[in-house]
């Protein structure tokens, strides 16, 4: 780089930076400000950037039980049904993926290549062409429209990738480390437990991460399976809130926000282990 | 070591993931092709070996609006992901406090719910009091406010733009790590050959990530093929039916029509080009695999 140049290529830069910033940034500012927002104020012309007087109204009114909004749904339970469904399939998944990445990982077994190969493929296929099938499915096992059924089955879509990013992980752990325990009277189990798995922490954290997230974030599936009111999750009730359009848009914009909260407290708090799971298997589907 | 029971082992770890997949995937997937051959009525099936579900779908009107919406999502979308993911991936790769804060940030709206995303964006769309119409309007740009999710003509590729939006950043950050990786010698080597900044990354970085470029080329079309929240929030399909998609028109036909017959010929047809992506996806990273099964 020519050094009059410096200058230039600095502002270039900055420039450049910012509005990539912006671009990322502004959709869910907007989003965040509505929240604090009147009614009133929503439907003014021309429209103003920081709220008039920022009011928590919103926040109130999703949450008191005698408000209009919160008659068909009811938002502390449907909290709590995410949280119930994405908690307890991200135990699920990092658990038994822990099992199987590590026989994929250190134990030599006729088609162990292909299987993986298969698991990773089969994540490809996890879209709308399955939503008619798993409806009839789960209907058929008696889960629909329950938090288990949702359990059950994210479980199932998430396994494939956690069980890679585990095995993955336990590769680059030195197979000297367990011989060794081995050979000192640990029985394989012990091994696994008090050798490898600390040291695969890192890539446990990050396979749990990326499953709460998106079990958290799921709707396609819970919009088919769950019915009554009391078992639907907190995507299933922000998306109903399109009849909110126009009319009351700061509800859209409080209910958008705590949908949005776990996930962004776990991409700030995780950000490393984010990042790394990206890297490593993102690729793979 | 014992290999015998340590393949008996290895078997029962990995049983309840395979079980898993077999159960809710394969399954699946099996059922929904037996379906498509089998004549439904009122959800209550009435005879296998029959191609009328094909028949019905291809009879229907909307069939051919709905694979050309569906061309215009996948490519259009994936075309212009990794391009501009390219360019922002490109300028993230440069050494510099602003975009190492940047490949961290950059990344929110991929982990947004895509619940979250279509009601940020909807309501940035709206036709009345939407901040992108009022902004063009006021700035003289165009005369009436634009409704970008009412409009026929804008509706597919306004979606587009959002989807763009959301899985750009990911595409990026990949191309960026394969940027950075590139060999600095080869680049100073270049440069000593009085090659410019453009000629350096046509003839040097382009060629040096190829493969991560073909790969997430074919991944990003899997994914926007997979995404459905995010049109089926922000339009329903609509107006019309105007940008209604292979994904949005299988949950449509599936729960709302219950038309059972033609949602799942329908859902054959993406099973189908899925497969043909995933060999595509497959044929790409082959080099790949093999490493990876050889680590």
């Amino acid at each position: 780089m020519n050094e009059s140049a410096r200058p230039f290529y600095w502002a270039f830069i900055s420039l450049c930076g910012i509005v990539i910033a912006v671009y990322v940034l502004f959709p869910i500012f907007w989003l965040f400000l509505a929240s604090f927002k009147t009614a009133e104020e929503l439907a003014q012309l021309p429209i103003g950037f920081w709220p008039q007087e920022a009011t928590l109204q919103a926040y109130r009114d999703l949450f008191d039980s005698g408000s209009q909004s919160s008659q068909l749904l009811n938002w502390p339970t449907l909290i709590s049904n995410s949280f119930i469904i994405a908690v307890t399939s991200t135990i699920i998944v990092v658990i038994l993926g822990t099992l199987a990445g590590y026989a994929f990982a250190r134990l030599k077994f006729p088609g162990r290549d292909l299987i993986l190969g298969g698991l990773l493929v089969s994540r490809m296929f996890q879209g709308a062409a399955l939503l008619l099938p798993t409806y009839r499915l789960m209907n058929s096992l008696g889960l629909q429209d329950s938090l288990l059924g949702l359990i059950l089955l994210y479980s199932a879509f998430g396994l494939p990738f956690a069980t890679w990013i585990i095995a993955s992980s336990l590769r680059e752990i030195p197979v000297e480390l367990e011989e060794s325990a081995m050979m000192d009277g640990a029985s394989r189990l012990q091994a696994m437990v008090m050798v490898v798995l600390p040291l695969a922490t890192p890539a446990l954290i990050t396979a749990a991460m990326w499953h709460f997230v998106g079990a958290w974030s799921e709707f396609a599936f819970a919009s088919i399976l769950l019915e009554s009111s009391a078992n639907k999750t907190v995507t299933i009730g922000l998306a109903s809130f399109v009849e909110l359009f126009t009319l009351e848009f700061q509800k859209v914009g409080a209910a958008a926000t705590l949908v949005a909260m776990p996930i962004m407290v776990v991409f700030f708090f995780g950000q490393r282990y984010f990042t790394r799971g990206l890297l490593a298997g993102a690729v793979k589907g | 070591m014992n290999t015998s029971s340590d393949r008996w082992l290895a078997y029962f770890m990995i049983l309840p993931v395979v079980a898993a997949v077999l159960a809710f995937v394969i399954g699946p997937t099996w059922d929904v092709a037996t379906l498509s051959l089998t004549q439904v009525v009122m959800g209550q099936e009435r005879g296998f070996g029959t191609l009328n579900n094909f028949r019905a779908l291809a009879a229907d009107p909307m069939f051919a609006l709905v694979l050309k919406n569906t061309a215009i999502w996948i490519l259009g979308g994936t075309i212009l992901c990794v391009m501009t993911g390219l360019a922002v991936g490109t300028f993230l790769a440069i050494d510099s406090k602003m975009t190492t804060g940047l490949r961290a940030l950059i990344l929110l709206p991929w982990v947004l719910p895509d619940v979250v995303t279509a009601m940020a964006w909807k309501w940035m769309l709206h036709g009345q009091v939407g901040v992108i119409g009022s902004t063009l309007q006021s700035a003289g740009l165009t005369e009436q406010q634009i409704s970008f999710l009412g409009d026929p003509d804008l509706v597919m590729w306004t979606l587009v733009v959002v989807l763009i939006w959301r899985k750009m950043p990911l595409v990026a950050l990949i191309l960026c790590a394969a940027i950075r990786s590139v060999p600095n010698e080869q680049i100073e080597a270049s440069r000593m050959d009085g090659a410019n900044a453009f000629e350096r990354f046509r003839f040097v970085v382009i060629p040096n990530i190829a493969f991560s470029l073909t790969a997430v080329t074919v991944i990003s079309m899997i994914w926007i093929t997979a995404e459905f929240a995010l049109p089926w929030i922000m339009t329903g399909g609509g107006p019309a039916n105007t940008s209604q998609i292979m994904s949005t028109y299988i949950y449509q036909q599936s729960f709302e029509f219950f038309s059972w017959g033609v949602a799942s010929a329908m859902s054959v047809v993406n099973l189908v080009m899925l497969m043909v992506i995933v060999a595509l996806y497959l044929y790409v990273n082959r080099k790949s695999w093999a490493t990876g099964a050889a680590s």
